[in-house]
């Protein structure tokens, strides 16, 4: 991902007229942020001090703070979404850092277009490739079907799709391209004459790997890491359509509690202690890519 | 040194190759199927395959309301892409060509959209339309999806701006043009391949988003969310399926279009 | 090609793009509520369960209407249709279920109804139509009524469930799936523990929330489409199901599917469910039409044979397939006085049979 820097060209003093352009320029932009972004989240953080659903009787009281307090459940399930999270990420470096590395180190001249290759997937659309998985991992699907074939299992089985691994498997699925891109252009932007002047000194390649590449590299592990973990934790399409009963997650009760529950208070609250949450990990993911510049 | 690494790089390059063919494998397996059942002669989508048949194909193409879906996603697409693209630029422009306080605030807020998972993105501002009597439709959907582009767009541009000197823009100013007349003649054409970009993809974000647009949408559908409620009808299925072979086809000539203009822009 | 080749690409593209979008969808944007209020004829918007799409329920209106475009859009559960239209949905016409119509009157969504331009309103019972008559005001139309209660694959269990309570049975594991509603789970709880499901205390509210979480080893997954559960039924990776309605049953035994609707001891659960017309609705008189033609003899007749729910419409029962009333238990009185129908309830009431439910749903 391109990064702006703050430092720009030195200005002169500024002009009148460079002013008024400044705020020409800037503002619509600002405006639209403001009204239709910190607007909302500002309202919905208002929200979280009432108590009542929609068609019912609203209030403002700290109820809504209790009862999120003392429902540990959602605090457990919080955490358990952050699991998945995690494990998703993670499971997202690993598979996507060797394509990285072969693109940058080994393939050459092709590597652009054998990256474009693997981020084409990415850009088609998301609910039906979830679909798609579903075709996969349902009971008459693909790996079922297969797996009889090969006579590994007696029967079907339908736990490959309403499970949290399903979940799982088909984030990952979704979200490894995006990995794949800042690891490669932290590979990319590395001075390569390192490696060969360790190479000249007498390193093996896997220690000039592991010393040299590797940290050179974390940056860009660090954003992708990021730039997955934290979409991923407010996720509710994937777990609805595969999860079942154990791989539900948070956002699945967040979206409950709009349009199920309609209890705009407790939806509210429960969207801001995980914007909350993520708060630090956010500024970490701008720090990162700003190093990756 | 360079001999004995050979043998080793040789083996690499195989493991490497490999692992990237089968990752990509991996990555088009889910579309090649799609693609393969919009083929199929049978309502189910289940293994065997029975036939060869073109009837989905047809059916879509008779379908009133998917026309309809489709023909609202165009219109948020291309709408919300041009605003999100223009108000990306400006920002941009203001970033990179200006000094001033706030910058970094700014800069923290405006990329906040790309990192917020949607759920909160659409419950936010649901909460804010129904508050304020906005009704549902699809200028609420617009909204929603010009907040979610606009940053990236803003990227796009900005480093297609940081890329070419402000000389060129002096220089124009200097023999006589002003500042408005300048970005129009100059800076935006030299950044045209950037402007593509960020507008194609915001486009192509618009045409996929569901998890923001399920919470904002009124009567009138947008693809996603019609695709969605048809994945609960077993029957509707085939189509469905058929639709997304389509749509993939389509993806892929927009984002090789996108990554040549991208190309250009550096 | 260079650079400015590729720079009108993209602008052309992107032309015919809008040009094409705006050809097909200017009513659409037109329409969505803000301009003025002369109905043109054109469209008639729907907000229906889905299933009730059948062309054969408005066949009448087809005839009356047909140049006139029926849009249906769906959902899947009271709730959902509710929040949508306190939040501002467009539709002409729509089908909730008994137990939220006062929420309905209470927040001002619906118009009262004009039972003069209702021709069928003479056949439906008094009995039912005062479910729709709140504060001395018609604003419902019964339309169907029908059972909730169990549905098993008789060939994948060596035991045919009798009870609520079977659904815990751990011969089933991992092959039960509920419905994903909470109102609909506190009153299964409640009955499997023998307490009032409209009259429980917290300390019942919170046996019930134990005794629904002690069910999830069980469950393979929660249902929220009725296509759903008959896919997953049909499909054998479900072979319990709570909850089903009537047209589960009939679709799977017109599939071939080895399937058994039970009367639990504790009784079925029944429900009523009726349109009624938006206080913001567009096409008033069409949505009149809509309501004749969906309650009439013939509509309610296909009803029962297609989906075997009851009718709301007495006459329709003389018309139908005997089989297929006979396979419902239509006209077995023992059965419909054993029920436990849906009461409506308060907010309060709602929000406390949901947040158990989401517990439920979030506990390990």
């Amino acid at each position: 991902m391109a990064t702006i820097t703050t430092q720009s060209i030195p200005q002169t003093k500024t002009t009148p007229a460079e002013k008024r352009r400044l705020l020409l320029l800037m503002g619509p932009p600002v405006l639209a942020l403001l009204l239709f972004f910190l607007l909302p989240l500002g309202v919905m953080a208002l929200y979280t001090f009432q108590t009542g659903t929609l068609g019912g009787e609203m209030s403002w009281s700290l109820e809504t703070y209790g009862r999120f307090w003392e429902n540990t459940a959602l605090h457990r399930l919080l955490w358990r979404s952050t699991i998945v999270s995690f494990q998703t990420s993670l499971w997202c470096i690993l598979l996507s850092y060797p394509i990285a590395y072969y693109l940058v180190f080994r393939a050459g001249d092709r590597r652009m277009t054998l990256l474009t290759l693997i981020i084409i997937p990415a850009w088609t659309s998301y609910l039906l490739r979830i679909l798609a998985w579903k075709l996969i991992l349902g009971t008459e699907g693909l790996l079922n079907t297969f797996l009889l074939w090969a006579g590994w299992i007696d029967e079907p089985s339908p736990i490959l799709l309403f499970s949290k691994t399903a979940v799982i498997v088909t984030l990952v699925y979704v979200w490894v391209p995006f990995v794949a891109l800042p690891i490669f252009a932290a590979l990319e932007r590395m001075d390569k004459r390192l490696l060969e002047a360790a190479a000249d000194l007498g390193s093996p390649p896997w220690y000039s790997f592991l010393r040299i590449t590797l940290p050179l590299s974390l940056p860009g592990v660090l954003a992708g890491f990021l730039s997955v973990f934290i979409p991923t934790l407010g996720e509710y399409v994937t777990p609805l359509l595969v999860g079942g009963v154990n791989g539900i997650m948070y956002g699945n009760l967040i979206q409950d509690q709009f349009v199920r529950a309609l209890n705009w208070p407790l939806g509210s609250l429960m969207s801001l202690v995980m914007l909350v949450a993520l708060l630090p990990l956010f500024f970490l993911f701008r720090k990162s890519d700003q190093v990756l510049q | 040194m360079i001999n004995a690494d050979k043998p080793q790089r040789k083996f690499s390059l195989s493991l490497g190759a490999t692992y990237f063919a089968l990752f990509t494998l991996f990555m088009y397996l889910p579309i090649a199927l799609l693609v393969i059942f919009s083929f199929n002669d049978s309502p189910t989508l289940t293994f065997p395959l029975n036939g060869f048949t073109l009837k989905w194909y047809k059916a879509l193409w008779e379908n009133q309301e998917l026309v309809t879906a489709v023909s609202n996603s165009l219109l948020v697409g291309v709408l919300s892409s041009l605003v999100a693209t223009a108000l990306g630029t400006m920002a941009a422009l203001g970033v990179i060509r200006f000094d001033f306080r706030g910058k970094t605030l700014f800069l923290s807020v405006a990329a906040m959209p790309l990192v917020i998972p949607a759920v909160v993105m659409g419950v936010a501002m649901l909460i804010v339309f129904t508050h304020v009597g906005i009704p549902l439709t699809l200028w609420t959907v617009g909204i929603g999806h010009v907040i979610i582009n606009a940053p990236y767009a803003m990227l796009i541009v900005a480093a297609r701006l940081a890329g070419f000197e402000e000389h060129v823009e002096e220089a124009a100013m200097d023999l006589g043009a002003d500042y408005w007349a300048t970005l129009w003649r100059v800076t935006l054409p030299m950044s045209a391949p950037a402007l593509a970009a960020a507008f194609l993809s915001s486009f192509t974000t618009s045409l996929d988003e569901f998890a923001v647009t399920f919470f904002l949408v009124g009567s009138d559908t947008t693809l996603p969310v019609y695709l969605y409620s048809q994945l609960r009808f077993p029957s509707r299925l085939p189509l469905v399926v058929t639709l997304a072979a389509i749509m993939m086809v389509i993806s892929v000539f927009i984002v090789i279009v996108v990554e040549k203009l991208r190309k250009m822009a550096n | 090609m260079n650079r400015l080749t590729w720079w009108k690409l993209a602008l052309t593209v992107s032309a015919i793009l809008l040009l094409v979008s705006c050809d097909g969808s200017n009513e659409n944007t037109a329409g969505s509520g803000d301009t003025a209020v002369t109905p043109d004829n054109s469209t008639l918007n729907v907000f229906e369960w889905s299933g009730y799409e059948l062309p054969e329920f408005w066949a009448q209106f087809a005839d009356q209407h047909p140049d006139t475009n029926v849009d249906f859009s769906f959902f899947g559960e009271d709730a959902e249709a509710f929040a949508k239209l306190q939040t501002g949905y467009q539709t002409d016409l729509f089908h909730p279920c008994s137990s939220w119509w006062q929420l309905y009157v209470d927040n001002g969504l619906v118009q009262p109804l004009d039972e003069s331009r209702l021709q069928n309103l003479k056949d439906i019972p008094e009995s039912l139509l005062a479910y729709g008559r709140i504060n001395g005001q018609l604003y419902f139309v019964p339309w169907e009524w029908g059972y909730e209660s169990i549905l098993v694959r008789t060939d994948k269990v060596d035991t045919i469930p009798t009870s609520w309570n079977d659904l815990w049975n751990p011969e089933y594991a991992g092959h039960v799936a509920i419905y994903d509603s909470g109102e609909t789970q506190h009153v299964v709880g409640a009955l499997v523990l023998g307490y009032d499901p409209y009259a429980t205390t917290p300390e019942q509210n919170e046996a019930i929330v134990q005794k629904l979480t002690e069910l999830k080893p069980n469950l393979l997954t929660y249902w929220t489409d009725y296509t759903e559960i008959v896919q997953l039924v049909a499909s054998g990776d479900v072979w319990i199901a709570g909850n089903a309605w009537p047209d589960t049953l009939v679709l799977l035994q017109d599939e071939g599917v080895p399937v058994e609707y039970i009367t639990p001891t504790e009784g079925r659960m029944g429900y009523v469910c009726g349109f009624g017309i938006p206080a913001k609705a567009q096409h008033v008189d069409l949505a009149y039409d809509y309501l004749n033609a969906v309650t009439s003899v013939d509509a309610t007749t296909f009803l029962i044979n297609e989906y075997g729910y009851g009718a709301a419409n007495s006459q329709a029962i003389a018309g139908a397939d005997p089989d297929t009333v006979a396979l419902l238990q239509l006209n077995d009185s023992a059965i419909l006085q054993s029920t436990i129908f849906y009461e409506s309830v308060t907010p309060e009431q709602r929000e406390i049979f949901v947040s158990d439910w989401d517990r439920v749903k979030a506990a390990p």
